[in-house]
């Protein structure tokens, strides 16, 4: 039973304080009633640091920064420990509960606990602890942890578990024992779970049991024979079974060393009731790797205690069995010994108050229970300031916004968004064995990509290349498989068929062949199969075109789904240009039961011949196989069917080279894409979107300037007196003098009415009181209570007009001059005038 | 108009003329080559018979798969002998002296039709025109605004020409038409603007929305009366219709005078209540009795013809696969023989060839044998079951009409006893109600009144009878049926198959046959 200890970032103080400590700080770690501890003991040693973890100096901590809360105790903190001491002599200067700061923070992601698992796991860098089977002597502030990025599995839980109870959900500080990999951080003996399959469950179909069946045929097989098959498979398969058993030997090799501290391994997780937040089992979260865990889960092997921010609960099970026989129903005294019995007991006993209860109250902290300390003692309020992490923060991740992972035959790297220039965030190498040296297949995640390149994926055996794309890419690509950007290579080309006018949803090209699937067409085409020739040796005609390097066309083929509305044999199923061959082959639909299909094969004449011939169609041009009932079709139908057919080959043909073309312009526009990579920034991220950001400030400095220019922008004071003296290029001396004294005395002109109007409302305002004051002292008597108070309703507002037209008069009279003398100034200094008045 | 066609001879339509027409409509390439062969009428689909003087149709009966038929500029008077061409889409008779509308009833996917420049003084005889959505009639003698509210009844119409009749010098015409035909798109040639329609719709949309409220109540109603048929329908395949109710009882006492007469003696008449209340609920247990063996039938139906569907869907698939196969295998066959090196090379893979034919016609013919075992074996059972289904049926009905006999015998017994103690009270002259002089007449004695009611009962035992054997004769007749065409069906499969495969094979013997032909010309 060990009690954790908060010694706080009191590095620094520690030297000063230690004298003083020392007596208050007991160690209670040493005092274990593990008996397993003393026989392991010496092994401690033996347990080393993983060198990679790189060290950090805690003693770099700056405490001078921290809140006052993080190295004093309250008075009521005080009594807690106080209390606690009462409850197995285990007191500290912080009690582990109050490290944990329920935070709810602004991102919608921590709203749940995956997301805050798997951010707690990324922002952390993990530390192992100092000694692998005790805990340690103390516990930093989520705070600090946040700050330094950096912590051991203690930071970790109550950092998660902070994050969670903020949520809402029903953590627990978990201390208790597990297994090396989950203590080390070690899950190179785990699958990635990128590479997890998801098992999925075959339908099963429920056979309705139809009373009528047909009688199978007659079985005519030799019972003797299928005997002797049968025995011969059972031979195979236990040959088959033997091998699997002997590989099975090879896989267990695999399996983890035994572990000399099985079992004494100290680690901290966090443990989630069922009922709060929806979740409907209890479970375990693992911090380092953000994964949840069944209670049953074998390598969780023990729990010591647990703890959130409201109290302290002492596992009294025998965990012999690791945590699979592990009840958690706290409000069990037996089970888990409550340290703070009467914060709980409104727990058990009233529900409906739990909610009340659940309130940080933090008012309440410095009231004293009057009562007796031990029964109702409240935990107090966290110590630790609310946890905030900024968005950057928050976007990073991890440290440095990198962060690796290494699984079983995998590994995974991350990056922050934006850290990399392609906008890579995620890749996931795969190798062939364990001592990763063969690689396999290597995954890249890719975000804010201009071309919408959402993953990569490189298959190293085959040299492939898949790439695919979120919707928005210009050619509406969804995947693209190929080994080389070359065009006339083998390649693949998925498309969003629902955002291309023809329907491509798949494009398969070799160098001979080209296939299209598609999707959803009112012709029912779904497949267009065109082979192509080797490009003979080019004769150049006079005028050709400049495709005239294309690749010949053999043959282009076309599937169609069934339309509904033809009669099946008039719905065409299949039709085949053979162009080398001047033949088209149709194929039509099978009717109901039918067996066969119709077919009708045309024979075109070359076109030389055309001219020569007489009739345009002959019985022997068409070989038509009808399916059922033939009947006698008239030549001019099939001439006019043979015309169209043509048209359509034509037209086909084009569509091929169509085709091809978009192929070409898209692996170009894929190079060009991919040599330089532009990542889009959202407009609202004015940190990142520079250009943005610019335009924003220029569009914000031009409104200013709008508004200086046009308060700066005076009006021509002038342009009334020059229009007057007509001539505005030059001004003699004389009329600049006129124009001068004619400005100015316009200006007192204006000044002198100005204050004339403002004293006229001035004198009426007055006489208008005083009349109303003369009114109601005549008639005081006479008026009602309402009337009354109408009345001084208005005479106030009479006199604070009064009072208003007096303080107007009197700025005016003030500022009169002053505009006065600035316009003399300014017509000395207009630059009109300038020859004529600046010196004078 | 007339003038133009005084000197030529009025025609009627003829062959010769309708051969000219056609020949005249194909381009120059195919027009040989149909004139060589001859055309089939059933083939045209388009005819033009423009400015050919034709005072009289006649002679298009043939033209069955016709979709456009021009007839403009000629001298008809009579629209007639359309009849047949019941695929016409497009129908022009402008230019012509039409009076009256008529003879188009059965042209119902008609959407274009022209009457322009004829003699015309009414809209009528067009109600199954429900396609209609170019109506062109300018040029014509209308004279009454209102007749354009006939038009009202195409819900597809969208282009209207009108003018040059007397009723557009109306002031009214142009808000008129628009105002009751909203969906109008064109008018007279000219795009109906917004503007337009709202003036249209604020003069006249007081009295549009009476009408609209008189044509909705009317197909409230044609729709009722539909589903009411409907149900019968239904209810007359679990041939129980008019058993929902009180129609059977009704039926009944229907015509029965004795029963008139007896039901106003003193307590008939709350005996009758009862009666009838007893006797409708029995005919309604039958009633849903009947359904609920309805829907049984049906699923057993059902369950037949899914197996029977799967059995043969499988059996086509594997005889699909082996015909695949075949075709896979002997896809370069006919070239290998025809270009083979030396005849006894091309000699043996024709042997070969054969063979594999062959051989694909016995794997067929064996597949077909199998699945027509298989399916007779099918159609006996279920033909088993609709036996054991029909006569459980008919047991259980004859179980319910026997409980409507009972309720019947037990009312007569209830009929006479009061008979009985009247006339004795009549006798006793202890008569409290006055009884009407019909009534009074049987209260002479014993034997007049029981036989009355004797009469009646007997009247009445029949119509249950009646109604038993009606289900009966129906239920037999089903029965009959259904297992008739399950046999009938399969005979017809079967044979279809057949002929499909002999067919198939022959067609494969030919092509190496006529390679055989054309081998020794090379």
């Amino acid at each position: 039973m060990e009690v954790l200890e908060e010694r706080e970032e009191e590095e620094h103080e520690e030297e000063q304080e230690e004298e003083e400590q020392k007596d208050k700080e007991l160690k209670p770690l040493e005092i274990s009633d593990k008996p397993e501890d003393l026989k392991t003991k010496e092994s401690v040693e033996r347990v080393c640091v993983p060198s990679d973890v790189p060290d950090f100096d805690w003693s770099s901590i700056d405490t001078s920064q921290l809140p006052s809360s993080y190295k004093t105790n309250s008075p009521s903190e005080e009594k807690l420990l106080h209390v606690a001491a009462h409850f197995l002599q285990q007191y500290t200067h912080k009690f582990v509960s109050t490290t944990v700061r329920p935070t709810l923070l602004p991102y919608t992601e921590l709203y749940h606990w995956d997301g805050c698992a798997s951010f707690v796991s990324d922002y952390l860098i993990m530390e192992p602890l100092k000694s692998p089977i005790t805990p340690p002597s103390s516990l930093y502030s989520p705070t600090t942890i946040l700050k330094y990025q950096r912590g051991n599995c203690f930071d970790f839980s109550v950092l998660l578990c902070s994050m969670l109870i903020g949520a809402g959900y029903d953590a627990y500080c978990v201390h208790g024992y597990a297994t090396r990999e989950i203590c080390t951080l070690d899950e190179t003996l785990e699958v990635c779970p990128l590479l997890r399959k998801t098992q999925e469950v075959p339908k099963e179909e429920i056979k309705k049991s139809n009373k009528y069946r047909i009688k199978s045929p007659p079985d005519l097989q030799s019972k003797f024979e299928l005997q002797q098959k049968a025995k011969k498979a059972k031979k195979a398969e236990t040959e088959a079974a033997q091998k699997d058993k002997e590989r099975g030997e090879e896989m267990k090799v695999e399996k983890p060393k035994g572990d000399p501290l099985h079992g004494l391994r100290v680690h901290a997780w966090v443990l989630v009731l069922s009922g709060k937040r929806e979740v409907p089992e209890t479970f375990f979260i693992n911090p380092f790797t953000g994964n949840s865990h069944s209670t049953t889960d074998e390598q969780f092997l023990g729990i010591e205690s647990i703890w959130n921010h409201r109290n302290y609960w002492v596992n009294m099970q025998d965990c012999w069995n690791g945590c699979k026989d592990l009840v958690f129903d706290l409000s069990d005294n037996i089970r888990w010994e409550v340290m703070l019995s009467g914060s709980d007991k409104p727990h058990q006993l009233l529900p409906d108050a739990e909610e009340k209860n659940e309130l940080p109250d933090n008012d309440m902290d410095d009231v004293p229970e009057p009562e007796d300390e031990n029964r109702n003692l409240d935990m107090p309020p966290s110590w630790v300031d609310p946890i905030q992490i900024s968005p950057r923060e928050f976007e990073t991740r991890c440290c440095q916004g990198t962060k690796v992972t290494l699984y079983k035959k995998a590994k995974l790297e991350k990056w922050a968004p934006y850290l990399n220039a392609n906008g890579l965030v995620k890749r996931l190498t795969v190798y062939a064995d364990a001592e990763c040296s063969e690689v396999v297949e290597v995954k890249e995640w890719f975000t804010n990509r201009e071309d919408m390149l959402d993953l990569r994926e490189v298959n190293k055996r085959t040299q492939l290349t898949t790439d695919y794309f979120s919707p928005g890419h210009r050619f509406h690509l969804k995947a693209h498989t190929y080994v080389w950007l070359e065009p006339e290579t083998e390649n693949t080309m998925e498309f969003y068929n629902e955002a291309r006018v023809d329907g491509l949803q798949k494009r398969v090209q070799s160098a001979m062949e080209m296939t299209e699937y598609f999707v959803g067409r009112d012709d029912f085409l779904h497949v267009r199969y065109t082979e192509f020739g080797k490009r003979g040796k080019k004769v150049h005609l006079a005028g050709m075109r400049a495709d005239a390097n294309a690749r010949p066309i053999v043959q282009i083929k076309e599937c169609f789904h069934r339309n509904p509305e033809k009669p099946a044999d008039e719905d065409v199923a299949e039709r085949i240009f053979l162009i080398t061959e001047e033949m088209i082959h149709l194929t039509y639909h099978l009717k109901d039961n039918y067996l066969t299909a119709s077919q009708k094969d045309f024979f075109k004449i070359p076109e030389g011949e055309i001219r020569g011939r007489e009739d345009v169609m002959t019985p022997d041009m068409c070989i038509t196989y009808q399916a059922g009932f033939s009947k006698e079709e008239k030549l001019v139908h099939l001439y006019k069917m043979l015309q169209e057919l043509i048209e359509v080959e034509k037209q086909l043909k084009e569509q091929v080279r169509r085709s091809e073309a978009e192929v070409l312009n898209i692996l170009k526009t894929r190079e060009n894409e991919e040599n330089s990579v532009k990542l889009l920034v959202s407009i609202y991220d004015t940190e990142r979107n520079e250009k943005r950001r610019q335009e924003y400030e220029a569009m914000k400095k031009s409104r200013e300037d709008d508004l200086l220019g046009q308060e700066g922008q005076d009006l021509d004071y002038l342009a009334p007196f020059l229009l007057q003296t007509g001539n505005t290029e030059k001004i003699t001396k004389a009329q600049a003098l006129r124009l001068r004294n004619d400005c100015l005395a316009d200006l007192k002109r204006r000044l002198v009415n100005k204050a004339n109007i403002i004293q006229a409302r001035f004198d009426k305002a007055v006489e208008e009181l005083q009349k109303k004051d003369e009114w109601f002292q005549e008639n005081q008597d006479k008026l009602s209570e309402e009337e009354e108070e109408e009345f001084l309703a208005r005479y106030s507002e009479t006199t604070f007009l009064i009072h208003i037209l007096s303080l107007r008069l009197r700025r005016e009279k003030e500022t009169a001059p002053q505009k006065y003398l600035a316009l003399e100034e300014k017509l000395r200094k207009d630059p009109r005038f300038a020859e004529h008045l600046g010196h004078a | 108009m007339s003038q133009s066609h005084n000197s030529v001879e009025p025609n009627v339509i003829d062959d010769e003329m309708i051969q000219k027409a056609i020949e005249e409509q194909y381009p120059e390439d195919i027009g040989q080559l149909a004139k060589k062969e001859g055309t089939d009428f059933k083939d045209v689909t388009e005819l033009q018979l423009s400015f050919r003087n034709i005072l009289q149709i006649d002679n298009l009966w043939q033209f069955e798969n016709l979709t456009k038929l021009q007839l403009d500029n000629n001298i008809i008077e009579k629209i007639e002998a359309l009849e047949c061409l019941v695929h016409l889409v497009w129908l022009d008779l402008s230019f012509n002296n039409i009076e009256v509308i008529e003879g188009l009833d059965t042209l119902v996917k008609l959407q274009d039709l022209s009457l322009y420049n004829n003699r015309i003084s009414k809209i009528e005889h067009m109600d199954t025109l429900q396609e209609l959505q170019i109506f062109s009639i300018g040029k014509n003698n209308l004279t009454t605004l209102e007749d354009v509210i006939y038009l009202r009844r195409f819900k597809n119409l969208r282009t209207l020409n009108l003018t040059g009749n007397p009723l557009c010098d109306d002031e009214r015409y142009m808000l008129f038409v628009v105002a009751y035909l909203p969906n109008l798109m064109y008018l007279d040639f000219k795009l109906v603007s917004d503007s337009t329609r709202e003036a249209a719709v604020l003069e006249y949309q007081d009295r549009t929305d009476l009408l609209e409220g008189e044509e909705a109540q009317v197909l409230a109603e044609l729709e009722e009366k539909q589903a009411k048929q409907q149900e019968l329908e239904y209810h007359k395949t679990a041939f129980v219709e008019y058993l929902n109710g009180s129609f059977l009882f009704d039926n009944m006492y229907e015509d029965d005078t004795e029963a008139a007469k007896l039901a106003s003696l003193p307590g008939v008449s709350d005996l009758l209540q009862k009666y009838r209340e007893e006797f409708v609920s029995v005919c309604e247990n039958l009633f849903n009795f009947g359904l609920k063996e309805y829907e049984k039938r049906e699923a057993e139906v059902s369950e037949f013809c899914e197996c029977r569907n799967e059995a043969l869907t499988a059996n086509q698939q594997e005889s699909r696969k082996l015909i695949l196969d075949f075709e896979n295998r002997n896809k370069m066959t006919l070239d290998e023989i025809h270009n083979a090196g030396s005849s006894d090379i091309a000699e043996s893979k024709r042997a070969e060839y054969k063979a594999d034919i062959h051989q694909l016609s016995e794997a067929l013919m064996t597949l077909e044998i199998l699945i027509a075992d298989q399916m007779e074996e099918l159609a006996n059972d279920f033909k088993g079951n609709m036996a054991v289904v029909a006569s459980t049926f008919i047991e259980n009905i004859k179980g319910i009409m026997n409980q409507c006999r009972d309720l019947e015998n037990r009312h007569h017994e209830k009929l006479l006893e009061i008979c009985i103690t009247t006339l004795e009270k009549s006798v006793k002259n202890e008569l409290e109600e006055d009884l009407p002089d019909e009534v009074r007449m049987l209260l002479v004695d014993k034997n007049t009144i029981v036989n009355a009611a004797n009469v009646s009962h007997g009247v009445r035992l029949r119509k249950i009878d009646m109604r038993e054997s009606d289900i009966f004769t129906n239920t037999y007749r089903w029965q009959a049926s259904v297992t008739e065409k399950a046999f009938q069906n399969e005979v017809d499969r079967n044979r279809e198959h057949v002929k499909e495969i002999l067919q198939y094979i022959d067609s494969l013997q030919e092509e190496l046959h006529n390679m055989e032909t054309l081998e020794p010309m090379e």
